[in-house]
Formats: structure tokens, sequence, C-alpha cells
């Protein structure tokens, strides 16, 4: 007999974390041992080196800071330990989030009497590969034995759209404002499969950002303002922190309220009173700026889908911050929808992924596989489906005494339906349908016969499959590429790929690996973001290969294959093969977010102040209205991230990785303003791309590509009209894509290729080599080889230097 | 070629005309017959000669048919393309690229 099975999910959040379990028909949140439903995530480790979780430990955020920790999920992927100085004990924050997850792991035991080996985790959408894989890690320590990680806006639509009435179909918006990062996500149901249709976010702004803001104006008003820039304050803001959260937590209710501390905060030396009165106008006044940021990014969102205001269903509200009646009033009224009612925005994103799980089929107890006896039957099927008629496939392995299956049968426990007889093939196979009842556990006995009629046992004797709102793969959240010497990007994997994904490109080495040269090290840079250039994406990964492991010296231009690896939950494998030397590569060094250094914060935002004052200077000499306006928004996100600078430098590591997430953005940012900037030149450009492609397809192309070209210069036509740059730039390269095939086909392009090429002969690496393949091409035009031809000039264009600025910015790659 | 081979509705084995449901329950099949090594999933028909099916083809192919644009192009290339490709990789074109002069700069290829 079968037990019904039990999914996990767990929602290990920046402040606060959450876990659900689903049976297949009901989602139930898990109360920890204070009877709530969510636990804080803060640790704590005390003189003995005993360590507290959750509400216990929150306790002495304020007296006992130093052995306290809270908000460490902002740190996850990076390298940065966290001190206990009483215990001296120093954790890295994947293993204080296992602290969290082991708290959670224990609270599930209790409460069902269940060790839970496997779960789903959710995590924000945008979180980079190395927080991903800082996340597994966690769950290793806390004692999982496999998790996926699912992402939270997903988790939160599933949790939402499962409880949807009627079939729930249309588009809405998941707005996920956490304690640290807020997620904008655009979805659809239709035919009850779940789509991401896009994702947005900020991975740094949350109800913090809230709580500082409202303590920051609680400062300003007192006897000693204190600085977040000195470390000897650190202690009376937070204190005036602690006041300020609960001050905006009284304030979803009532109108005023009294901010008193019980004990003088001290600053330098001297004891400043607190006694402040905070009213409702004045907390909606300061976080304002807040939502609307959050707004903005949902307005950007919908444009980039093509939604205008007004053409959603609805919009689901997730995470503490939401409660404030402000959020609500400003997403329905600046969103024009209405706000989904019903859910409960501290837990929904746990119930998610506990759904998900099943989804996955990832049943809690790993162990749980009833050993019936009978004869074996691998089966395959959906453990969530949303088609009411979904296949089951299967096979017979192994021998029984019983004689051989012919037949299987599979009848619904509710006695309801039973499927046609399915015939088994010689090697064991079998495939057939099951009809499934709406919204229910369906439980299937499998019958099996043999040619005689005879009834033989199997093992397993039944399945279970769940009908309900089910989600593809998972998709892929920023796009993955290898950064390139020229400082281009080859983008493996697309955004919104499915995972798990594997692509395998062949590069050219751009220097020599000589043998045994500690010295010499071929880089690859594995980065991700949506730009094509390097610099504007983020380092996750490098695999180095070394002068001291290769076993021969690797000569410049030699092939690189590289494989590019992720799994459904998102973490990373990177391998690379040396065909010339047989050896492969797997060792992806450092996945960590870059360190923040507060000096070189101060040097980048020095350097992003000068282009936008040059910038700006341009946009006013061409009246480019929309320009200016997108500077000012720019002006303000680097006063923004000046703040957090300063308090940098007051030592606040979280406060440094969101200063240098905010100038990647502006710079990328920069970069589009700068596009726009060059319109006019952009304009004719696309005209001449669209006559040159026009004529060769038209000439070249086959009969799709001429239909597919149609599509693009349609597109063209209105990115010109909406001076959209960034999408004309995109429809441009497309079109030439298109054209260059076209092209290519035929022999007067690689012609043409090797007379460009030898040209450039004398900047060549190996001259010599370069004489020769130049004479190859010679000869190869006059016999008219074509094959040939193209081999010559692939190499000789490996022969040509790249640019050594270009280099720098895609991160000093060694591949090409 | 890559539409040609590798065309969604070619992996998947069903017509263009396939609803939504019909393709997430053709993929789901698929994956379960080629996790438990049916013969007849490993490879499907395509009009240069039966290629190799693999599991990644199928998830990949399944995506792409979710997202209505690129379900579009799938489309297009699934009713057009055999034959007018088929052609044009046989033989290689003789017209001589009459495009205008710069046209080839301005395209963007090397340099």
């Amino acid at each position: 007999m079968a037990e019904t099975p039990l999914y996990v999910g767990i929602d290990l959040g920046t402040t606060n974390s959450a876990a659900a379990v689903f049976d297949g028909e009901r989602v139930s949140v898990v109360r920890n041992a204070q009877g709530a439903t969510v636990t804080p995530s803060v640790v704590r480790i005390d003189k003995q080196g005993r360590i507290t979780v959750g509400t216990r430990a929150r306790r002495f955020i304020e007296q006992d800071p130093a052995n306290t920790a809270a908000e460490f999920k902002r740190l996850m992927g990076t390298e940065r330990a966290i001190e206990f100085p009483a215990s001296g004990a120093k954790k890295k924050p994947e293993e204080l989030s296992a602290e969290v997850l082991k708290a959670l792991r224990q609270d599930i035991a209790d409460q069902l009497g269940v060790e839970i080996e496997r779960a789903v985790i959710s995590v924000p959408a945008l979180f980079e590969l190395p927080q991903s894989a800082a996340t597994s890690e966690a769950a290793r320590l806390a004692g999982f034995q496999r998790v996926e990680l699912l992402q939270e806006p997903i988790a939160s639509a599933l949790a939402a759209g499962w409880r949807a009435d009627g079939d729930g179909a249309g588009t809405w918006l998941v707005f996920d404002l956490g304690g640290g990062t807020f997620d904008a996500s655009l979805l659809e149901t239709r035919d009850g499969l779940l789509r991401v249709v896009g994702h947005d976010g900020d991975n740094f702004l949350g109800g913090r950002d809230f709580d500082w803001a409202i303590t920051e104006h609680l400062a300003s008003q007192l006897a000693v303002v204190p600085s977040r820039k000195n470390p000897d304050h650190a202690s009376a803001l937070r204190a005036l922190r602690l006041a300020a959260e609960d001050a905006k937590i009284e304030l979803s209710r009532g109108d005023r309220a009294q901010v008193t501390l019980a004990q003088p905060l001290v600053i330098d030396g001297q004891d400043v009173e607190v006694d402040l009165e905070l009213t409702r106008a004045t907390v909606e006044r300061l976080c304002t700026p807040l939502v609307d940021r959050a707004i903005e990014v949902c307005v950007r969102l919908l444009q980039s889908t093509g939604l205008g205001p007004g053409k959603l269903a609805r919009v689901v509200l997730v995470g503490g911050p939401t409660v404030m009646p402000i959020v609500r009033q400003r997403v329905a009224a600046r969103l024009e929808t209405t706000i989904a009612e019903g859910h409960d925005p501290m837990t929904l994103v746990a119930q998610g992924a506990a759904i998900y799980a099943a989804t996955a089929g990832l049943d809690g107890r790993a162990a749980h596989q009833s050993q019936t006896p009978g004869r074996q039957v691998w089966l395959q099927y959906p453990a969530v489906s949303s088609d009411l008629t979904p296949h089951v496939v299967g096979k017979f392995v192994g021998q029984s005494d019983e004689g051989a299956p012919a037949k299987v049968k599979l009848v619904r426990s509710d006695g309801g339906w039973s499927s046609p007889e399915a015939t088994v093939a010689p090697d064991g196979t079998f495939l057939t349908t099951v009809t499934l009842l709406a919204r229910r556990a369906c439980t299937f006995e499998i019958e099996a016969y043999t040619t005689t009629g005879d009834r033989v046992p199997v093992s397993p004797s039944q399945i279970t499959i769940v009908q309900g709102l089910t989600i593809g793969d998972p998709p892929l959240s920023r796009t993955l590429g290898v950064a390139l010497a020229n400082g281009h990007v080859q983008v493996y994997l697309e955004r919104g790929a499915p995972l798990p994904a594997r692509r395998t490109f062949t590069h050219h080495t751009v220097e020599t690996i000589a043998r045994g040269s500690s010295e010499s090290v071929l880089r690859i840079p594995i980065v991700q973001g949506e730009m094509s250039q390097a610099h504007l994406c983020r380092l996750v990964g490098t695999l180095d290969i070394g002068g001291d492991v290769v076993k021969d010296t690797v000569p410049t231009g030699s092939p690189v294959e590289v494989t590019i690896e992720l799994d459904r939950g998102g973490r990373l494998a990177a391998r690379a093969l040396v065909p010339i030397i047989g050896q492969v590569f797997e060792h992806v060094a450092h996945l960590l977010v870059p360190d923040a250094a507060p000096e070189a914060l101060d040097s980048a935002i020095r350097d992003l102040r000068r282009q936008l004052m040059d910038l700006r200077t341009d946009a006013f000499r061409h009246g480019l209205t929309q320009v200016i306006e997108k500077l000012d928004r720019l002006e303000a996100r680097l006063s923004e991230a000046e703040r957090d600078i300063d308090a940098a430098h007051g030592g606040d590591a979280d406060a440094a990785q969101r200063a240098r997430r905010a100038l990647l953005d502006v710079d990328a940012t920069m970069a589009d303003a700068d596009l726009a900037r060059k319109w006019p030149e952009l304009e004719a450009a696309s005209r001449q791309t669209a006559i040159g492609a026009s004529s060769t397809v038209g000439l070249h192309g086959t009969e799709a590509e001429r239909a597919l070209l149609q599509e693009v210069l349609a597109a063209m036509d209105q990115a010109r009209r909406d001076k959209d740059a960034p999408e004309l730039e995109r429809q441009m390269r497309l079109a030439q894509r298109l054209s260059s095939a076209a092209f290519n086909r035929t022999t007067e392009a690689w012609e043409w290729y090797f007379e460009d090429a030898a040209s450039e002969m004398s900047r060549a690496r190996d001259l010599p080599r370069a004489q020769r393949l130049v004479n190859d091409g010679k000869a190869a035009i006059d016999r008219g080889d074509t094959e040939e031809l193209r081999r010559v000039v692939k190499a000789l264009w490996n022969l040509l230097p790249e640019d050594s600025e270009a280099r720098k910015r895609g991160f000093d790659s060694g591949v090409r | 070629m890559i539409h040609i081979v590798d065309n969604p509705f070619l992996v998947l084995g069903i017509s263009p005309d396939a609803t939504r449901i019909e393709i997430e329950r053709e993929a789901q099949k698929l994956l379960g017959m080629l996790e438990l090594g049916f013969e007849a999933a490993k490879t499907y028909a395509t009009p240069l000669g039966p290629r190799t099916r693999s599991s990644e083809a199928v998830r990949a192919a399944v995506a792409a048919l979710r997202d209505p644009y690129q379900r579009l192009v799938a489309e297009l290339w699934a009713r057009h393309a055999p034959a007018a490709t088929l052609a044009a990789s046989h033989a290689e074109p003789v017209d001589e690229l009459t495009a205008t002069p710069g046209t080839r700069r301005a395209l963007g290829w090397r340099p």
C-alpha cells in the first residue's frame, strides 16, 4: 500500500522563512515551536557556542548585535564570513542559512513526524548563479539529500493560481516585495499551464529600505545626528531602526505612533533621548519613492512585453511590506488593476514551493520506496498534470516466476474509470493513457496480465497523479554566456531557456599556454546578463587552464570546446575540452559575487558621474528630452548609491553589495542612453541594413528566409517609430544574421572575406603561417574550391590579434 | 538549417496545427519514453533524414512552442521550409551579387 506522498516547500527569506507541505490536494503551512507560521531568519551564537534560531534569536538583535546575525541571505554567494566574537565562531552566509533550514526541518519533523530529506527551496528570480549555488550548499549542510531551487515569483504564482476559481485564465502580475529584494513577474495561465511571460526586479530593494528611510528621518530629528558612515554610531542606529520597524507596523493600522526608547542612545559619548512622534502621512511620504521605484519596474516589465496598463487581470501581492496600505493603494492605482485577495503574503511562496515539489515529483521522504513483491516496473508519468488525459509510459525489468506480462491496465481507485488494455512490447515496454478527475489527486492500480489472462503482481502496484495547474521546466532568469577576448559575449543559454540545459561551442585560444609555466593561464570567463558587451554583464565564474596543468603546450588559435551546463536548480557546471592535448578541464573557479571594496566603489561612482555629465551636456545640445529624463533618473540612483557607499565605509557589507549592483545597473542604462543619443546615426544605419538585407536575401535567400526577413523589417519599422534603440539594434542584428546566412552560401562571400583578412596580414601573430595561408587561399580561389577557401579564411581570422582594451573589458578572456 | 532539422514540430513529431495541450502531452510522453529507452523515441524524421532525439531537444522544443512568437516562426518553417531550403542547399547559387557598393560593410561583415 503506497502512502500519500508528502511534498515540502521552503521559503528561505531575508527577514523571515517559512515551510509548507502539500499532500496532493491540500497545502498546509508548518508552524514552528512558538506556533507561528513564519520563523525569523536570525541566528545567534552565544559564548558557549550554542546556536539559537528564529524568534528567540531575534530578541537579541538589540541587546547583543555582535553575536546575532540577520539578513545574511543578502550576502549569500560572497566570501564574507560573519563573526560571532563571544564564541569566536566564524560562519559563512550559507552556514547560517543552513541553521535556519535545520530549524524548519525540525519543525516539520515535530509537526508531522516525518524526517524530510528532499524539498524545494525558493530563491529570488534575479539571484545570480553564485547565490543559487550557496543556497544549494546551505541545504546540503542542513542535511537535505536533494533539493530543487525555484524562483520565488513562480512559487507565488503557482500557489495563487492553484486556488484560482474557474480556469483563472489571463495575464497577471506577482508583486513580491520582500525584506531585501523586489521581484515583479508577469505570468499567463492558459489551458492549466502556467507560463512566465517575463520578469524583472531589483535585487536590492525591500522592506528594510523602508525601515532605513524611516530611521534616517528619525535620526535627523535627534539632538546629535548619528551617521551611517561612522562605525561607532552603528548600535544607536540599530536601536533606532528596530523602533522604526515597530512604528511602521503600527502605522499600517493607526494614524500616529510614538517612537520612544526606554534607554537614551549614546552618540559620541552623549546621552540622546528619543521621544518622537511619527505620523502615517510622514511614513507614506518617506516610502512613496521606494514604492514608486518598485512600480517603475512593473511598468517597464509591462512595456517590454507590450502590455498596456489596465490589461492585467490581477496583481498578487507577496511579502511583509505589501501589507502597508500605501503599497496596495499605489499599486492598484498605477497599474489600473485589482489586487487578488485571500492569499497570505507571508507564506504564499512556501506554499507554492510545496506544490512545485509535487510537479517535480520530489517526495520529501526519499527512502520511501514501497518494496511490494512482484515484477519490477519502471514508470514515467507526470506527478502533476494540467492535461486531463496524460500518458503513462512503462517498462518491465528483471525476471519473475509468474510469467511475462503481456497486457497492462490502469484502474482508478475510485472505481469510476479504467484504461483500455495496453499491449506490452517484446522489450517489456508499454504506453497507455489515463483519465484524471479535475483538481483531484487520483490513484491508479496497475494490473498486469499474461497472454493466458493470469494476473501478474507488479511493483510498484499503484501510482498517484494530481490534476491541476502545472508549470513547465523552470526558465533561466538571466542569459548566460562566455566573455570573449574582443569584449563581446558568446551567448550559451538565453534568458527563459528551459532548465536543465546544456550547450557547447568551440572557441579558439588567443594566446599560447606554455606547459609548465604557472604564469600562462588561459581564462574562460562565464558571465550572466542581458548585454552583448561583456563588461556590462556580471562575471559569475571563470574556468582557468593554467600552464602547470596542461600535458603539452597549447599554441595560439587552438580550438577549445566549452560546454556549459545548468541543472533544474540553476547550478552551473562548465567544462573545456582542448582536443589537441586531449584534456578536459572542469574546475570552475571562485563562483562568487565580486567583492565590493568601498574604495573601488568610490572610483567607480566618480567615473560614472563624469560620464553622466558628458551625456547630459550632449543631450542638452541636441535637445533630446527623453534622454535627459532618463539621465535624471540615473542621477537619483547614483545619489542613492552614494549613501550606500557611505554606509559601506562604515562597514556595512550588505550596503556595499547593493551599491555595486546599483552602479552596474546605472552603467548598463547609460549604455542604453548613449545608444539613444546616437539615434540619428543608428536610424540611418538601420535603413542601410534593411536595403542590404532585402537585396541579399532576395537574391540568395530561401523562401523561409524571405518570409522571416519581412517580419524583421516590419519590427524594425516599429522600433524606428517607437524610437526604441535597443530593440532596433536587436532587429538589425537579426536582419544581418539572415543576410549573412544567405550571403555565406555564395562563393563570392568567402573571396571577399579572404581579401579582407589577407589585407591585414601584416598584423598576424605568425607571419610565415599567415603567408602560407594567403598562398593557399589564392590557389583555392583559382581552383574554385570554396570549402578550402572557407578553411583558409577561418584559419587567418584566428591569427589576427584582438584589441587589448577590448580584452580587458572581456574579463581578460583568453578565447574567441 | 537549424530551423529545418531542429524544428520543434519535427522534434516532437506533431503537426503545426497541434494545440497547446497536445504539445505538452506529446512532450511528456516522449520524455518518458526516452527515459525508459524506447527505441521508437530515439530518432525523429526530418526532410534531411532521421536525427537523434534527446530529452534536451524535446524540452527545448516544447519551451519554444510555449512562446507565441517562437511558435509562429516554427510554424512558418514547418510549413514553408523543406522544399525551398533543400533546393538551395544542393545548388550553389550562380547569380552575381548585385548589391550596391558598400552594402556589405553596412551589413556589418568583417571588419
